[in-house]
């Protein structure tokens, strides 16, 4: 018997295998497999369409998969109702009742939950996640008198109080605007940390994966596009579309022969090779730079003309324009000195250094 | 420059806004006369009449309570005030009891909005048809060798035709509730249409069962219609006086048919007695229902 239940907290808190889901023609999943270990933040990224949303709600329990099967903790729960499963969900629009204060939102998984809480218990209990979440004082308020920010926190609240094993986040922060969503992702960790539960957090925006996860997924059309820590996410995405979905990388189609890469621009030397796909190659925005047109001796070379300039404060993006109207980014971090001067209109040479550029193929 | 531009701004709004209030007086003069012509007005004579004296064959503008007196002091007549709210109330029980489920199924479970259109544009069929027609179509339903009758004895569930379905309280409720069903089914319906589906997978989440998801969530985001829906309910049915005609064979004597009988024999300071008293009747039961829920927030 202590043996059974050794083993069962060695199993992760979520497993899924060869997870399936169409609609209709049209494959949301395919053959999705993964685990969340206790206590983890996993960010679940992907463009729009990849099927995040898909995934986060067949675990919840809103959709049955077509194949495949959903572990919780050990156990089987592809076919258990929603309302058994005891698996937290935030949703994108917080999806708050809007009769109910938002004391009686916090209550209401404890009060119509399958386990009798005693309202003494009901009480104290959300009291402390209100507070946990920062609302002290609100708890009387209706939804319709309260802010987006704390619309936000009352759903998580109402989420975390039932301690559900496993919490799963869609989209959390995508109701609200930026200055905000940067304030809620410090409180997400810090609550997180707080509760020492496992997150699942689905997002769409590449700097929220990157900053929120213990570890990364990548769900391209589908499929899991790549799997690791937001750092061998970063710097060795695992395919182009994974380059792409980053936002970080120039990315070039083309072939590969011999020791190099041929591209419409010409050959391009690299770095590091990806095996086993479409041939592409990606560099990274920061670690191209543009010089006078001929002043290139050697490497990499892709001749472009100069459109327009973005500032971000920390850094400045250049954005060029090839002949065949491919836009190459080049951004300068201006901690490496004052940005330089391009003429609009003007052709310039963008180059790198060849131990930088990623190959796929 | 500046300080008189601004002057000269703020006349602008001042004289604009006044405009826009005349403006928004003109938008509701229209309704505001018609109001004033067809019910305030209509509504002080029937006040006014119930208090003049009748005699058999003349009605004087003399002022008396005689009327009021000969209402309150006739057990038919005060009998026919207990009948119509008994009727009333049974009928307003059964539509919700009827309606309710069936907005559920519509509103909420029909996914497909052509479908769930579909649904409701059945409902509205039967209003195809004559008002008489639909009444009177129950008798032959009803009647003791009408089609239940016929039914039950051969599935051999009763031997003797029932008797009590026609001609009696039960055949007039019956009539009723099929009638008017459909005004609790519609606002029902569109108040759980607009139920964010998220919400209720919210609850799902949070470990409550379908009964407690009904009773605490759908329920209370749907009262605002079934409100609106007594509301329709209702005034129709105080003022029924076809349906009890029809289907009662005279036994079930309303205050709308009294209302009929009194007109019938020029009666008027009597039937305006029953004007005052229905409206009345109408008023608190109108004023009590708004009390459950504010439907300015609601709607």
């Amino acid at each position: 018997m202590k043996g059974e239940i050794a083993v069962l907290s060695e199993e992760p808190i979520l497993r899924l295998d060869g997870l399936t889901k169409r609609f209709g023609n049209r494959v949301a999943l395919s053959g999705v497999a993964f685990s969340v270990e206790r206590g983890e933040y996993v960010a679940l990224f992907g463009p729009s369409g990849a099927g995040k949303t898909t995934l986060l709600r067949a675990i919840a329990g809103f959709e049955i998969p077509d194949a495949g099967k959903i572990f919780l903790a050990g156990r089987e729960i592809t076919h258990t109702p929603a309302h058994e499963r005891g698996v937290g969900f935030v949703f994108q629009n917080f999806a708050l009742f809007p009769h109910l204060s938002v004391m009686d939102n916090v209550a209401f998984g404890l009060r119509n939950g399958a386990k009798r809480v005693p309202e003494r218990e009901v009480r104290m209990r959300a009291l402390e996640t209100i507070g946990l979440v920062g609302l002290k004082g609100l708890e009387d308020r209706g939804i319709g008198q309260i802010s987006g920010g704390q619309k936000q926190r009352v759903a998580l609240a109402r989420t975390l109080v039932i301690r559900p094993r496993l919490v799963l986040l869609d989209e959390p922060l995508g109701a609200l605007d930026a200055n905000l969503r940067l304030r809620m992702r410090a409180e997400l960790r810090r609550i997180r940390d707080q509760l020492q539960m496992p997150f699942l957090h689905v997002t769409g925006n590449e700097t929220e994966a990157l900053a929120m996860g213990d570890r990364l997924i990548v769900l391209d059309q589908g499929r899991i596009g790549q799997l690791g820590t937001p750092a061998e996410v970063y710097n060795r995405p695992a395919s182009a579309n994974v380059a792409r979905f980053l936002n970080r990388y120039n990315v070039f189609d083309g072939a590969l022969e011999g020791g190099s890469f041929a591209s419409a621009y010409g050959r391009f030397p690299y770095g590091v090779r990806m095996a086993g796909q479409k041939p592409a190659y990606a560099i990274r925005y920061d670690r191209v730079v543009a010089r006078e047109k001929d002043a290139v001796p050697q490497g990499p070379v892709v001749r472009a003309n100069y459109i327009a300039s973005e500032y971000l404060g920390a850094a400045i993006v250049h954005f060029f324009q090839t002949n065949d109207s491919k836009v190459v980014e080049v951004e300068h971090h201006l901690s490496n000195g004052p940005p330089e001067a391009f003429t609009e209109g003007r052709a310039y040479d963008l180059t790198w250094k060849p131990d930088d550029g990623i190959v796929f193929g | 420059m500046t300080s008189s531009e601004t002057a000269g701004g703020a006349v602008e709004i001042r004289s604009l806004s006044r405009s826009g209030a005349a403006r928004s007086y003109l938008l509701i003069a229209p309704a505001a006369v018609w109001m004033t012509l067809f019910l305030v007005i209509p509504i002080a004579v029937i006040i006014y009449v119930s208090f003049w004296t009748q005699t058999t064959f003349k009605i004087e503008s003399t002022l008396t309570l005689d009327s009021w007196r000969t209402f309150f002091s006739s057990d038919t007549y005060v009998n026919s005030l207990w009948t119509t709210l008994r009727i009333w109330l049974i009928v307003l029980i059964a539509t919700f009891v009827l309606g309710y489920p069936t907005a559920l199924f519509v509103g909420l479970f029909v996914k497909n909005k052509t479908l769930q259109t579909t649904l409701l544009v059945l409902c509205v069929i039967p209003f195809w048809t004559s008002f008489l027609i639909r009444v009177l179509a129950w008798r032959p339903m009803l009647g003791k060798e009408g089609a239940i009758n016929i039914i039950l004895m051969k599935l051999g569930i009763v031997h003797q035709p029932i008797e009590a379905l026609l001609f009696t309280d039960l055949s007039v409720v019956i009539g009723m509730t099929q009638i008017y069903v459909v005004f609790m089914v519609g606002p029902i319906a569109f108040m759980l249409g607009r139920i964010d589906p998220n919400i209720l997978e919210a609850a799902r989440d949070l470990g409550a069962n379908f009964w407690q998801i009904l009773r605490k969530i759908i329920f209370p985001l749907s009262l605002p219609g079934v409100v609106v829906g007594a509301m329709f309910v209702s005034v129709m049915v105080l003022g029924e006086f076809a349906t009890s005609a029809a289907l009662s064979g005279r036994k079930v004597n309303l205050l709308g048919n009294i209302i009929v009988t009194q007109v019938g024999s020029l009666k008027w300071a009597l039937a305006s007695v029953v004007g005052v008293i229905l409206t009345v009747i109408m008023g608190l039961v109108i004023a009590g229902l708004l009390r459950v829920v504010d439907l300015k927030q609601e709607l």
